[in-house]
């Protein structure tokens, strides 16, 4: 009983983040149908920001809204240069300009600064803990959880009560008639990339925060993680996402707690076995979105 | 008639026999230029074209997007050096392997044909989720399954170091022991073309192709989408195996490091760019590549200085650095995907060019064939009764039905949003009834899936045409007589050469279908379906956007072509002109219900027919 | 105030509308009837901007805004109700009102809604009901009313009566008329001729993607052959 509460709790934490990535993951695939395989590199491009401004001796009270603001004026940028050109283009492109999109940023990293990982401080509150009872709590995973239910919260409220967030629910669900309300594509979908780059950048912070170091192609990771819980949770759907972002956690906290020790490294690989059948016994995920074809 | 062997055989071999020459004569010119690092990149660019071939055979004939190729890779590649490695230079690495592998070494050739196999049942595995998965051209969760392939293969590597010496020690062939000719290497691209060719030109390659053009309109044509799948699947995995064991017995080790991401780029890179639909494409895009990046990775190195030539103010600091391979990589997939998504060649392919320069030759339009014998004995009967369609709230049909005999034409008239297309929907097995009964003479069709209905004798045609526009206007013809010949049992069948004639397309054999234009795409759409040779055909709007004109001559052709193949026909047409020049009994349906039926004359004197075209002046 | 000339409308190879010309005065209310297939909802779309025209000109208020997105149309003033309604069923009643008005000003936005409040009781008593749960009527009239929220020069409503029952048939109309009874201008597509033709000022007919006929609604209502016309009989 107080190991399964440990876990939730630990699951918990680690969710958290998986569930603000798969968020941004999700908006991005309402507006665009596109499955953002660049959506790890916002961390990137925020980690060696990160990485530069600790180095020149910066605390990470500064450096905390620094890889917020990185990462969504990278989301922002990117979706300029690259994403714009393909709006409406069949998903074998999108899926692959997305692709791309990841492998020319992780290669600029290795082309100006280097192949090799970068290190740099953590917060020294990073790896504290405390006792609730028998259980032990990180400090790290409290914030986690308080900071993602403060940003799901906001998030919810921008959709619900912002014309913004209006719009955007709308152009997700049908983007011509969307228009037709007089919806500028243009700022619709750049809005949901700074939404994106948001929610990526304060995932971000956590993430950096845990990891202490960034590489060229740090963004894999959590790309992964945050395509897998969009998908689990059924894509397009944005509480699907934060679901499927939770279970993911938890799954993962639970086979690793279970696991014998010898293939407890395979954790990952058992994560993604279970997905890849909940994928084949329900395909269209934890929340259906219907999408009727017509015929 | 079909399989034309000059165009489906013989050219495809010669036209890889010349692609292959093309790219081992200038490899092996290089390489007797430039020594011992130029062998090395001929080396790899020849691996690299097997492995890229291989994964071209699965994501240019199913359109499916797949990350996971690598990963089947790594799966052969580890699997090969298992089998392969003496038990002495396991014992140093892996002492601990399970299942028995540490006394086991098969001959290297032996080797190679046993990952194959292991990889192929993985395969098999795999293969069988993306199918339940929904996987058709451009799917989203189809492609992430690969993804997550990749990268469970990739952790298991790094995590099982018993079996695969992990991420430091990896495995490998004691010194000396590696593959030192490029012989092999040499045949087995050959094969690797020469298989990827012949089998986009087979039955199961075309049916593919179809499924990956148009999903839906493959499954009205009796095509399973999931069978071909699986079968392009396993020969791509069967090819990519084999050039991963390659690799592995050049290089004379693996490492988990050496069939993940960074190979999954080079790979989907060289495929994107030379154009992933065809098999030249394939390999002009290792051409293409191998050149780029070797390119990249000397200015990397020495900066711009090429033949001896330079270039002042170059700012050399910036740009020609190491590492410049990876963002010429990188930018050329986003390139390509932004500006040229098809690739440099599209789906062109070498010997299909030569045949229509020197093959094709000018073969006369067959004599318009004799109509099929039809059966003196009772024609075959459709009845769909009392069918219920729900969608959400709103029902869109409430009790309709429709029987026809196999020798008579009958249409279905009525209002926008009657209902009409939706019980077509039902009858070919696209829409699941809510209640009601569909049966073909004795064989009860109701909610089959679509392939097997129109195997059955239901083939329809679409009221948005859908054709397969990559294929030309004959192998359109050909998908369904693939299908006819292996599940059409009986019927005299006529070839799809004289189903083009008489569809007054015999001048356009040779194009893609969406170079034609309209009136002739519905020709086409309409031969398509008569070559299932069908009980019945279902036609949903044949003339919709033709002029008056246009549409009288469909009557005939309509006629013409349902006589060839012996077939009865269901029509839907807005257009009472072509129904009452074309049919036996006419259906009027309203709201999702029957409300007249009978002879053309009689449904359109019918008052009630009229107020339901024109509306009720009162309600 | 909207003025179409010679447009034409292909999908891939299909012309889903030929070379057709048309016109709305202001204070008019137009119909545009014709059997299925015949280019009606392709007219609407290409004037409201989702479609482009492969040529031709669509003309409003004197401004050629043949090229202009949707978005922008609806800012000068076209509002299109769609064929099939396409309300957002995720978005609350309100909702869907609200992003209607997207483009008024915020301090007028309450007050349309309250008017809409008013003029369509249904939809008050559902306001914050999710849209997916409404029936097809109700669904219909918060089409209508959120294409009213942007408080159009020139509203356009696609098969507006499609799939309701009869009773509902006669709540839309009775809101067609009611709305031609206030002065707006009004496009309107339908299935249902002869209703339509008794609220129409003028009305076109188009058959295969062409013009075919046009004329008052009373014209066009006396014409015997006007059931012909519609099915391609008369030859």
């Amino acid at each position: 009983m107080t190991e399964l509460a440990q876990n939730l709790i630990d699951g918990l934490g680690r969710g958290s983040i998986y569930a603000l990535l798969a968020l941004g993951i999700a908006v991005i695939f309402g507006v665009m149908h596109l499955l953002n395989f660049a959506h790890g590199e916002l961390i990137t491009i925020a980690g060696y920001a990160a990485f530069a401004a600790l180095s020149q001796g910066w605390s990470w009270y500064l450096v905390t809204p620094l890889i917020v603001v990185t990462a969504v004026v990278a989301a922002v940028v990117i979706e300029f240069v690259a994403f714009r050109r393909v709006r409406g283009a069949s998903d074998f492109t999108l899926l692959l300009t997305s692709f791309g999109v990841h492998f020319v940023v992780s290669a600029i990293f290795l082309l100006y600064v280097s192949a090799s990982v970068k290190t740099f401080p953590r917060p020294q509150w990073v790896t504290n803990t405390y006792s609730l009872g028998p259980l032990n709590v990180e400090v790290f995973d409290t914030v986690v959880i308080a900071v993602t239910a403060l940003t799901l919260l906001g998030t919810t409220l921008l959709l619900q009560r912002t014309m913004f967030g209006l719009a955007l629910r709308a152009a997700a669900e049908d983007f011509d008639t969307a228009r037709l309300m007089g919806v500028r594509s243009n700022s619709v979908i750049r809005g949901a990339f700074a939404l994106s780059g948001l929610l990526a950048g304060i995932a971000g912070v956590f993430w950096l925060m845990r990891a202490g170091n960034t590489v060229p192609n740090a963004g894999i990771d959590p790309m992964l993680k945050g395509v897998l819980a969009a998908l689990i949770g059924g894509l397009g759907s944005l509480r699907g996402a934060v679901l499927g972002g939770f279970a993911l956690g938890l799954a993962e906290v639970l086979l690793r707690s279970r696991l014998p020790e010898t293939i407890a490294g395979l954790t990952d690989g058992f994560v993604f076995i279970l997905i890849a059948l909940l994928f084949i016994f329900r395909p269209q995920g934890l929340i259906t979105v219907a999408h009727a074809e017509r015929v | 008639m079909f399989p034309d062997r000059s165009r489906d055989v013989a050219f495809p071999v010669g036209g890889m026999l010349i692609l292959f020459a093309l790219l081992v004569g200038s490899g092996l010119l290089y390489q007797s230029l430039g020594g011992g690092a130029a062998e090395r990149l001929v080396t790899t660019m020849l691996i690299d074209a097997i492995v890229v071939v291989g994964i071209q055979i699965y994501v240019g004939n199913t359109g499916i997007l797949s990350f996971g190729h690598i990963g089947f890779g790594a799966i052969a590649g580890y699997a090969f050096a298992l089998f392969a490695i003496s038990p002495e230079e396991k014992l140093k690495r892996i002492p601990d392997v399970p299942f028995g592998l540490l006394d086991v070494q098969l001959s290297p050739w032996l080797a190679v044909v046993v990952a194959a196999a292991v990889t192929l049942v993985i395969a098999g595995i795999v293969g069988v989720g993306l199918v339940r998965s929904g996987a058709q051209s451009g799917a989203v969760s189809a492609t992430v399954i690969t993804l997550a392939l990749l990268f469970v293969t990739h952790e298991v590597a790094r995590n099982w170091p018993d079996l695969t010496g992990g991420d430091r020690a990896g495995l490998a062939f004691p010194i000396g022991g590696a593959l030192n000719s490029q012989l092999p290497i040499i045949v087995t691209l050959l094969a690797a073309l020469i298989v990827a060719r012949l089998y986009a030109q087979s039955s199961a390659g075309r049916l593919a192709v179809a499924a990956r053009e148009d999903n839906l309109a493959a499954r009205a044509m009796g095509v399973n989408p999931m069978v071909q799948q699986l079968v392009a699947l396993a020969l791509s995995v069967v090819v990519v195996s084999v050039g991963a064991s390659l690799r592995v017995y050049e290089d004379g080790s693996i490492l988990p490091g050496d069939f993940f991401f960074d190979y999954t780029l080079v790979t989907l890179v060289m495929l994107v760019v030379g154009g992933r639909n065809s098999v030249t494409g394939a390999v002009v895009g290792v051409a293409v590549i191998t050149v780029a990046r070797e390119l990249a990775r000397r200015m990397g190195q020495d900066g711009f200085e090429f033949f001896g030539l330079g270039l002042d103010g170059v700012p050399a600091d910036w740009i020609f650095r190491e590492n410049l391979q990876s963002v010429v990589l990188g930018l050329a997939m986003l390139g390509f995907m932004l500006w040229r998504p098809s690739g440099i060649l599209d789906d062109w392919e070498l010997d299909e060019w030569l045949h229509r320069r020197i093959g094709s030759g000018t073969a006369a339009e067959p004599a318009a064939p004799e109509p099929a014998e039809r059966s003196t004995t009772e024609p075959i009967r459709l009845e769909a009764r009392t069918i219920d369609v729900t969608f959400g709230g709103f029902q869109a049909l409430q009790g309709a039905g429709i029987e026809a005999n196999a020798n008579e034409i009958v249409g279905i008239i009525g209002p926008n949003g009657a209902g009409k297309t939706t019980l077509v929907n039902v009858v070919t097995g696209m829409v699941d009834p809510t209640g009601g009964t569909v049966v073909l003479g004795t064989t009860d069709l109701t909610a089959a899936p679509p392939h097997q209905i129109a195997r059955a004798g239901l083939v329809r045609t679409f009221q948005n045409l859908r054709l397969f526009g990559a294929l030309t206007v004959r192998e359109n013809v050909e998908v369904s007589t693939l299908v006819a010949r292996d599940h059409r049992n009986g019927t005299a069948r006529p070839d799809a050469d004289a189903l083009i004639g008489a569809a007054g397309l015999w001048d356009h054999r040779d194009r893609r279908a969406r170079e034609l234009d309209y009136g002739n795409s519905r020709r086409l759409e309409l031969a398509r379906a008569a070559a299932m040779v069908p009980s019945f055909l279902l036609l949903d709007e044949p003339t919709s956007g033709m002029s008056d004109s246009e549409s009288l001559q469909m009557i005939e052709q309509v006629r013409s072509i349902a006589d060839l193949v012996g077939a009865g026909v269901i029509v839907i047409d807005h257009d009472l002109n072509f129904i009452t020049g074309i049919c036996d009994r006419v259906y009027c349906l309203d709201r999702g219900q029957v409300i007249a039926d009978g002879t053309p004359a009689e449904v359109q004197a019918d008052s009630g027919v009229q107020a339901a075209y024109l509306g009720a002046a009162t309600a | 105030m909207l003025d179409v000339s010679g447009l034409t409308t292909k999908y891939g190879a299909i012309s889903a509308l030929r070379d057709a010309t048309l016109s709305v005065g202001s204070g008019e209310v137009i119909g545009l009837i014709g059997p299925n297939g015949a280019g009606k909802t392709t007219a609407l779309a290409t004037i409201a901007g989702l479609l482009s025209p492969s040529s031709g000109t669509v003309t409003f208020e004197g401004a050629d805004i043949t090229a202009e997105p949707p978005e922008r149309r609806l800012r000068a003033g076209l509002a299109l109700v769609p064929e099939h309604r396409r309300i957002f069923v995720d978005l609350s009643v309100r909702e869907n009102l609200k992003i209607g008005g997207a483009t008024v000003p915020s301090s007028d936005r309450g007050e349309l809604l309250d008017e809409m409040a008013e003029r369509f009781p249904v939809l008050k008593d559902k306001w914050n009901v999710s849209a997916g749960y409404l029936s097809g009527g109700e669904a219909q009239q918060l089409a209508i009313a959120r294409a009213l929220m942007s408080r159009p020069k020139l509203l356009m409503m696609d098969e507006p009566s499609l799939g309701l029952a009869p009773v509902l048939v006669d709540v839309v109309f009775d809101l067609i008329v009611s709305l031609r009874e206030q002065g707006r201008t009004m496009l309107v597509v339908e299935q249902n001729a002869t209703r339509l033709l008794d609220v129409a000022d003028r009305a076109y007919v188009l058959r295969s993607g062409e013009v075919v006929a046009d004329g008052t609604g009373a014209e066009l209502s006396a014409r015997d052959d006007l059931f012909d016309t519609f099915v391609g009989g008369a030859q």
